[in-house]
């Protein structure tokens, strides 16, 4: 083995040595920004699709998306709670119906030419009409053109999260001449996908240089971006898994390092900086309520128990760096969010309390949880393995269902699981996309919620879906959350750390719940 | 007056006996490759789980119309003998469907995976093979003596110490620790891939005249082919150890020494020969199981070949990924068993006239 090891070395050495030496009169494949400035290599865990704005709805996605597209409106940094300006100032009616977009500025493509109402109506029409992961986005919306600068939006309900869906990089604005030329319709016959993975045709700070969905996407900065132009002139985003990812932000391979979990953000060189903070997912345990699945969790009294038996604060070290504990089922950095102080109470003696009312007789509950799936680093069997013997303490017998994400998620969305531990992400940062967690509605009912069951939230509900000003929705929507928290089937556990490292030299790193990292503002020292 | 055409020993059938059996071998195999095709189809489609579920994100998949488009487009709506009889029409064409999570052409993933693994199964073999065989020689012949003792204990390592551990630790001493190793991936960040024509980026690089792309891509691959080499290096000398102990013990060995004949005339000549039969047949298996999936070493060193992409494809349930893979590897197993076949028909006569 040590005669190996040292070959190996001499012929590495040697091929250093005779790298100039061969290649003086060769082409180079090596490449840069094309004016000699920075390149930017960020290690993420691909769950790359495609390029295409219209058909991407994974991080991943949303991260490149926002780097090539401009959306309407969008979001201030890390700041999810406030849309403001994208490229368009928005008007909006006051029963929410109607929402009129001007365009602002003169926005150019990366060919050079003008954004217009045109290529607006034609990107979003197009993310409609093609039935896409993110058309549900935009369901029940009509989109029409009032002159060259004005849009109009208008939906059959009142939509007030709107305005938030409408910052999702997924909505971002495409060059209509330059997508309908490549097999771009407003169908599903929609033919351009090709065309968007191996060239962008957006108006945002880069341009797609080079795309492989399994290895490496790289991007150029955009020439005729009118903002403020990247720090980066060259980007490269590398499919690389966790424990590799640390080796390499470590060993100075990569700038920044999108997905360590917890325990692994700790214990790194001092050239690398940490940026921790609560993740946008939240991981809940739910309690069917359907009285045919289980007899025992439909039963308020255990349900009572079940939450107070729960030891939050024991979940959050768990989880390690950055995590924090879910008050509610809408995440903190959202409208919306429960203050901590009205989050559930671990409390064994009410328990035990609890319990003993419910006429729980040791039976065994089954738990079903995706074997398979880590958020943030964190894996569920082991948040699954610590509510079992949290609630063993109080006397509730658990047995642990493990089984794969791709199989579990049937059981999961026909409402056939007795306990069953998931997590939310937000599909917009609103916290109208948590009505989900309400009786009859979609989450609602994987836990046997039916839309009669509690008509005392179903009245929070209409209170709470029907808009208004910022303040009367977010007292609506804590109202909501408490009496959910009180007499919902969910237990919102913790919100999982969302740790990104990056070289000290990297600046302006923060984390944002719908894109990640906003690639163009990060700076340089 | 024509002489009667001297009759064929055992039978009527005319023809070299070395090509009557390379036929036989190779229809046996096209009907294998059928037999997979149906296997692979039964499992890919036994697995519980909904693929329409684990494509579409939660709320898309609440959406009938959304739905609708992916079943359509996928064939899911059909009943599924029907959906067989398509996949095997489309297979005749090349065609291995279209990816539900890639939205590329299977075959085009695959066009692109396939090379990455090869890659790194191709160099680490022929290391092994040299290295194995040397060391297992040098193994039989001091039997029972200390070189015997160590190269066991480090073949035993070799096998035993799991290959994504040794490939993490490869990985943290020789790139981070002691900057000898290049970063993971096949390439270094300044560098894009050369154009594609074979998928192998060393000879990829070499035709487009890239000197640099090449070494720097050779480079990329020294860690992982180094890991891989270690693990079957442990798994070839044992083999050839025992193989190489068995000839020894033949007459015909005995003979060669008795005449006087040098040591390297008698391992080259006789024994290694003699040895090659069960030998070729580790290094066949040895070299399948490399290429289908290294998924551990390719996940440590990012690598895009075809264990990260049937891992992509098996846990999003994108069917047709998974039986372009599982197709694949049936016919890498298919052609390296044929190819080993053939060899022994032409090393060992016995064979291809039994």
């Amino acid at each position: 083995m040590e005669f190996r090891f040292r070959k190996t070395r001499r012929a590495a050495v040697v091929a250093v040595l005779a790298l100039p030496i061969v290649l003086a009169g060769c082409s180079s494949g090596k490449t840069d920004g094309g004016d000699g400035s920075k390149t930017l290599t960020i290690d993420k865990t691909f769950d790359l699709k495609t390029a295409d704005p219209g058909r991407q709805y994974e991080p991943t996605g949303q991260l490149v998306g926002k780097a090539l597209y401009q959306t309407l409106v969008t979001f201030n940094g890390t700041d999810v709670s406030k849309v403001v300006p994208g490229l368009a100032t928005l008007d909006q009616s006051a029963d929410a119906k109607t929402f009129t977009f001007t365009l602002t500025g003169s926005p150019k493509f990366s060919d050079g030419t003008a954004l217009t109402a045109d290529d607006v109506v034609f990107s979003l029409k197009r993310v409609i009409g093609m039935k896409g992961n993110p058309s549900f986005l935009l369901a029940g919306v009509t989109v029409t053109k009032k002159d060259d600068k004005t849009i109009v939006l208008t939906t059959d309900k009142p939509t007030p999260a709107l305005p938030a869906i409408l910052a999702n990089p997924a909505l971002g604005i495409l060059n209509s001449k330059v997508v309908k030329a490549h097999g771009g319709t407003e169908t599903a016959a929609d033919g351009a996908e090709k065309y968007l993975n191996q060239h962008s045709a957006g108006s945002g700070p880069y341009v797609l240089d080079s795309l492989n969905l399994s290895s490496k996407v790289v991007l150029k900065a955009n020439k005729n971006y009118t903002g403020d132009k990247p720090t980066y002139g060259r980007v490269v985003i590398q499919n690389v898994e966790g424990a590799t990812q640390k080796i390499n932000v470590q060993g100075g391979s990569a700038d920044v390092a999108l997905d360590l979990s917890g325990p692994q953000a700790k214990g790194l060189s001092s050239s690398v900086k940490v940026t921790s903070g609560p993740s946008a997912n939240v991981i809940f345990l739910l309690l069917n309520q359907n009285k045919k699945i289980s007899k025992i969790t439909s039963n308020p009294d255990f349900v009572k128990a079940v939450k107070s038996a729960i030891d939050y604060d024991d979940l959050v070290t768990l989880a390690g760096a950055g995590t924090e504990r879910a008050a509610g089922v809408i995440p903190s950095a959202l409208l919306g969010a429960l203050p901590q102080a009205d989050a559930l109470k671990s409390d064994p003696a009410a328990a035990k309390a609890a319990l003993a009312k419910s006429g729980y007789d040791g039976e065994s509950v089954t738990l079903n949880f995706p074997s398979d799936l880590t958020l943030n680093g964190l894996e569920f069997p082991t948040i699954a393995q610590r509510i079992q013997s949290q609630l063993k303490a109080v006397g509730i017998k658990v047995d642990l269902a493990p089984a794969a994400v791709a199989t579990e998620l049937d059981t999961y969305r026909e409402g056939k699981e007795i306990m069953g531990l998931w997590y939310w992400g937000p599909d917009y940062p609103d916290p109208s996309d948590y009505l989900a967690f309400t009786p009859g509605d979609v989450v609602g009912l994987r836990a046997g919620w039916a839309k009669d069951a509690d008509p005392a939230v179903s009245a929070l509900v209409a209170k709470a879906a029907a808009g208004g000003s910022e303040e009367e929705r977010q007292a609506n929507f804590e109202e909501l959350q408490k009496a959910l928290n009180e007499s919902g089937p969910f237990i919102p556990l913790v919100q999982p750390g969302n740790n990104i490292a990056a070289k000290s030299s990297v600046t302006n790193v923060g984390y944002n719940p719908v894109w990640t990292l906003d690639i163009a503002t990060l700076g340089s020292k | 007056m024509r002489a009667p055409s001297p009759a064929v020993p055992g039978g009527a059938r005319p023809g070299h006996p070395f090509a009557r059996y390379a036929a036989r071998r190779i229809l046996t195999s096209l009907l294998l490759m059928v037999g997979v095709t149906f296997v692979t189809f039964a499992l890919t489609n036994l697995v519980p789980g909904d693929p329409v579920a684990a494509a579409l994100g939660q709320r898309a998949a609440d959406d009938p119309a959304t739905v609708a488009r992916f079943t359509q487009e996928y064939g899911l709506d059909k009943p599924l003998p029907q959906q067989y009889v398509t996949y095997v029409g489309n297979l005749l064409h090349g065609d291995l469907g279209v990816s539900t999570t890639t939205h590329n052409s299977v075959t085009s993933d695959l066009r692109e995976a396939l090379p990455a693994t090869i890659e790194i199964a191709f160099g680490a073999i022929v290391l092994s093979v040299i290295i194995g065989v040397t060391l297992g020689t040098i193994a039989a012949y001091r039997r029972g003596r200390t070189a015997d003792h160590v190269l066991r204990l480090v073949s035993l390592a070799g096998l035993s110490v799991p290959t994504f551990w040794l490939a993490l630790v490869a990985y943290y001493v020789l790139y981070f620790k002691m900057h000898l190793a290049p970063s993971s991936g096949r390439l270094s960040a300044d560098f894009n891939a050369p154009p594609q024509v074979t998928g192998l980026y060393t000879v990829d690089s070499l035709l487009a005249g890239q000197l640099d792309t090449f070494l720097d891509a050779a480079w990329h691959l020294m860690l992982p082919v180094l890991v891989l080499t270690l693990y079957t290096v442990g798994l070839l000398t044992r083999f050839v150890r025992t193989a190489v102990l068995e000839v020894l013990d033949q007459d015909y060995v005995r003979a060669a020494r008795a005449k006087g004949l040098p040591t390297r005339t008698i391992v080259t000549s006789y024994v290694l020969r003699g040895a090659s039969i069960p030998v070729l047949t580790v290094v066949g298996l040895a070299f399948g199981s490399l290429l289908s999936g290294t998924v551990l070493v390719e996940s440590v060193f990012s690598w895009p070949g075809i264990g990260s992409y049937a891992y992509q494809a098996a846990s999003h349930l994108d069917l047709p990924g998974v039986m372009g893979v599982g197709l694949t590897i049936g016919l890498i197993y298919l052609l390296v068993n044929l190819a080993v076949d053939l060899l022994y028909g032409f090393l060992d006569p016995r064979v291809r006239l039994a």
